[in-house]
C-alpha cells in the first residue's frame, strides 16, 4: 500500500535539473519528519492519488510547522540526516528501504522551501554523494540518455586517479604532456568495475520500473564503494575527491569531477615516489624509456598514460627515497650494471667470495688475470722446451685426448709412450738422472738436457723473454713462409728489457742451425 | 692433416684453440734444429710458442670479442711495421718505466691497471672492460688447461 502510494507521485514527477536542489532540501526535511514520525507522519502521505502535488504540499507544511514547534536539536537533525546518508548506502541490500527513502524524494513538490532545516541540508547534502540527488530525481535521471554517462564517467574518473600511479609508466622528461583523450582510455580500463552498474540497472530494469529507478543511485553507490574497495591505495585519494566535491553544490557530473581528478592525481604525485625496484636492467631488448618523476612535475605529467613510444631507452623508476633527475637515475643503472658484472666475475675467480668491494674484487681479478698470463708463459716456455724432444711425436697430439676436454690429465698414451721411448733411444747421451728428477708440476724438469733445464729454470724463474736478444733480432732475416716466426721476432723486439743471464753475442745466426751440441 | 681424422664435430672455443695451437707447435717444432737447442733457440722457440697461443686463442675466438680483435690488430700491427721499430718501442717502454712512481688506488686505479693486462682494454667504459675482462679470464683459463695437457702428455713417460 504505501509502494503503491510513493510509486504513483513518482510517475507525475517531473522535475528539471536545477530545481532539485531546493526540492532536495524539502525532501531531506520530509524525510527527516518521516523518520522521526510516528504514524501520523505517514497517514499524511495516504492521501488520494490525485492531486497528490498539492496534498504533498499542504502535508509537508503542516509537517514543517511541527518540526519548529517541535524541540528537535539541530544535532538531531544532522544526526538523522546522517543516518539517512547510512541507510542509503545500504540501499541495494533492502529494496523495500529504497521505496521507502526514495520515494518521498521523487513525489516533491517543487516550491518548497523549508529555511529551517536548509542549513542542515546544505551541509549534509555533499556527503550524500551523488546518489541522493539522484535519488530525487531517478526517474528524470534515468530517463535522461547523458545521466549514465556522466556517472559512469565520474567514477571513471575517479577509479582513474586511483590507477593513476601504477600506470604512470612511459613518460619521458621531455614528453610529458597531458593527453585528455586517453583519459577516456583509462577510462576504458575502468569499465570492467564500471560495468556493474549498467548490469545492474539492467537488473534493475528486470524487476520493475520502480526498482530500476531506485536501483540507479543503488549503483551509483556502489560503483563508488566498489572503486573504494578496490583501490586501498587510493583510498586517501578517494576520501580527498569526495571532500572535494563536497564542497561543490552539485555542478555537472563532469566538471566536479575533472576537478576532483586533478586534486586526486595532484596527491598522487605528492606520494609520487614508488619503491618498485627497477625492473628493467637486464631487459635490454625491451623497447622501453627512461622516465623521470619528480614530485614538481604535477597532475599534468602523469595524469596521462600515453603508448610507449618504440624507443631505445631503458625504463627506470625511481625508487623510494632516491634522487630522480636523469644523470642520478643513468649513473644509478650504470652502476647496478657493473655490480652485476662484478658479481659474475665473482663466480669466475676463485677465492673471491669472501672479498667484499669493488676495489678489493678488481684487486683479485688482476692477481688472477696476472697469474693466468703467467701460466700461459711458463706452458709455452715448457712446451718450447720440451719440443726439442719431440719432433715424431706431435701426430700423437692430435689424440682424441687433447681434444675431448673431460678426460684427466694423467691418462696415459701408448703412441706417446713408444715416442717417447723412440727419443730416448735418439738421444743416448741422455741423463737418466733427468728424468728420475721430472715432475709433472714443475715447468723446469722435462725430458730435457741438464742444460736446458738450466736455461729453463732461469728463463722460467724470470718469467720474460729475453731481452738481449732484442738487438740481435733485427739481424735474423724474416721467414716469409712463416708468419709466426716473424710475430716471434717482433715479439723479441717487444719484449721489456731485461738482465739475462745469456750472452748474446754467442747466439749471432742461430737460424743457421749451429751444430752446437749442447751435451751434459 | 692427421689432426681432422681426430677432431671433434663441435667447435667449441677450447677445441678451436687446441686445434690452431696444436698445428702451430708443429710448424714450430719443424723449424728445430736436430740437435738440441742453444738456449737462445729455446727462447726464440718459447716466444714463438707464446705468441702461437695467444694468435690461436685470439683467432678461436674470433672478432666477437674486443679483446681478441685488439689482439689480432696488434699483432698484426707488429708484423706490418716489422722489427724496426722494436727498438724505439723498447726505449719508450723504459721511460714509461721510470715515471711509475704514483699509484691510483681504489676503483679507477685498479680499472687502469685493469686495461693494461687486457688487451684492448683502453679504449673502452668500465662496464664493458669488466665484460672482457670476464671473457677474456674464460679463455685465459682454457688456454691453460690445454696447454697443460699437452705439456703433460708431451712430457709424460
Amino acid at each position: 500500500m504505501e509502494n503503491e502510494f510513493f510509486l504513483n507521485p513518482a510517475l507525475h514527477f517531473e522535475p528539471s535539473s536545477a530545481s532539485i536542489m531546493p526540492t532536495w532540501h524539502s525532501l531531506s526535511a520530509a524525510m527527516e519528519i518521516q523518520i522521526q514520525g510516528t504514524e501520523q507522519s505517514q497517514d499524511c502521505f495516504f492521501s488520494p492519488n490525485t492531486d497528490q502535488s498539492v496534498h504533498f504540499d499542504s502535508a509537508l507544511s503542516s509537517m514543517v510547522s511541527s518540526p519548529a514547534a517541535s524541540t528537535n536539536n539541530v544535532s538531531n537533525d544532522s544526526f538523522v540526516i546522517r543516518e539517512l546518508i547510512g541507510k542509503l548506502g545500504n540501499i541495494g541490500n533492502n529494496s523495500a528501504n529504497n521505496s521507502c527513502y526514495s520515494t518521498p524524494q521523487n513525489s516533491p513538490p517543487k516550491q518548497l522551501n523549508l529555511p529551517m532545516t536548509d542549513h542542515l541540508v546544505k551541509e549534509n547534502l555533499p556527503s550524500l554523494g551523488k546518489s541522493m540527488p539522484l535519488n530525487s530525481s531517478v526517474a528524470e535521471f534515468s530517463a535522461d540518455p547523458g545521466f549514465a554517462e556522466r556517472a559512469a564517467r565520474f567514477s571513471r574518473f575517479g577509479s582513474r586517479s586511483f590507477n593513476g600511479r601504477p600506470v604512470q609508466l612511459g613518460l619521458n622528461n621531455t614528453e610529458f604532456q597531458k593527453k585528455p583523450n586517453l583519459l577516456m582510455g583509462n577510462g576504458n580500463q575502468n569499465l570492467p568495475r564500471v560495468s556493474s552498474s549498467p548490469s545492474l540497472k539492467e537488473n534493475g530494469s528486470q524487476t520493475g520500473a520502480q526498482e530500476n529507478k531506485n536501483s540507479s543511485p543503488l549503483q551509483d553507490s556502489q560503483e563508488e564503494s566498489t572503486i573504494s574497495e578496490q583501490n586501498p591505495n587510493g583510498d586517501s585519494n578517494y576520501r580527498k575527491r569526495k571532500a572535494a566535491s563536497r564542497g561543490k553544490k552539485e555542478p555537472p557530473s563532469s566538471s566536479p569531477s575533472a576537478n576532483a581528478t586533478k586534486v586526486g592525481e595532484a596527491n598522487d604525485n605528492s606520494k609520487a615516489k614508488r619503491s618498485k625496484p627497477n625492473e628493467d636492467n637486464g631487459n635490454g631488448n625491451d623497447p622501453v624509456k627512461a622516465e623521470d618523476e619528480t614530485q614538481k612535475s604535477s597532475a599534468d605529467k602523469t595524469s596521462t598514460k600515453p603508448p610507449e613510444p618504440p624507443k631505445d631507452y631503458i625504463h627506470v623508476r625511481a625508487r623510494r627515497g632516491q634522487a630522480t633527475d636523469s644523470h642520478s637515475l643513468a649513473e644509478r643503472v650504470r652502476r647496478e650494471k657493473i655490480s652485476e658484472r662484478m658479481k659474475l666475475l665473482q663466480d669466475l675467480v676463485p677465492g673471491c667470495n669472501k672479498v667484499t668491494g669493488k676495489a678489493l674484487m678488481l684487486d683479485e681479478i688482476i692477481n688472477y688475470v696476472q697469474s693466468l698470463q703467467r701460466q700461459v708463459e711458463f706452458l709455452s716456455m715448457k712446451l718450447a722446451s720440451v719440443n726439442t724432444r719431440m719432433d715424431a711425436s706431435m701426430d700423437s697430439l692430435f689424440s682424441k685426448d687433447i681434444f675431448q676436454s673431460n678426460n684427466n690429465l694423467p691418462h696415459p698414451i701408448f703412441p706417446l709412450d713408444s715416442s717417447a721411448s723412440a727419443f730416448y733411444g735418439q738421444q743416448p747421451q741422455q741423463n737418466p738422472a733427468l728424468h728420475s728428477n721430472l715432475s709433472n708440476g714443475t715447468v723446469t724438469q722435462c725430458s730435457v738436457d741438464p742444460i736446458d733445464t738450466a736455461l729453463c729454470q732461469s728463463l722460467s724463474m724470470q718469467l720474460l723473454p729475453l731481452n738481449g736478444f732484442s738487438g740481435s733480432v733485427a739481424q735474423y732475416p724474416n721467414f716469409g713462409e712463416d708468419d709466426l716466426q716473424t710475430i716471434v721476432q717482433m715479439g723479441l723486439g717487444q719484449n721489456p728489457s731485461r738482465e739475462t743471464p745469456l750472452q748474446p753475442q754467442s747466439f749471432h745466426g742461430s737460424n743457421q742451425v749451429p751444430h752446437m751440441k749442447v751435451e751434459q | 692433416m692427421n689432426s681432422k681424422r681426430f677432431s671433434p664435430t663441435s667447435s667449441t672455443i677450447k677445441s678451436r684453440f687446441t686445434r690452431r695451437f696444436l698445428r702451430a707447435l708443429l710448424k714450430i717444432n719443424r723449424q728445430r734444429t736436430r740437435t738440441p737447442s742453444s738456449p737462445m733457440e729455446i727462447c726464440q722457440r718459447y716466444l714463438k710458442v707464446k705468441l702461437a697461443a695467444d694468435v690461436s686463442m685470439a683467432s678461436a675466438v674470433g672478432s666477437r670479442r674486443a679483446w681478441s680483435r685488439a689482439m689480432l690488430a696488434k699483432i698484426r700491427h707488429g708484423v706490418r711495421t716489422g722489427s724496426m721499430c722494436s727498438l724505439t718501442m723498447m726505449r719508450k717502454r723504459k721511460i714509461y718505466h721510470r715515471k711509475k712512481s704514483t699509484k691510483e688506488v681504489g676503483i679507477v686505479g685498479n680499472a687502469k691497471v685493469l686495461r693494461k693486462l687486457v688487451p684492448g682494454g683502453e679504449a673502452m667504459d668500465t662496464c664493458s672492460l669488466l665484460d672482457e675482462t670476464f671473457h677474456y679470464i674464460k679463455c685465459l683459463s682454457t688456454q691453460v688447461k690445454v696447454m697443460t695437457r699437452i705439456a703433460d702428455q708431451i712430457c709424460s713417460t
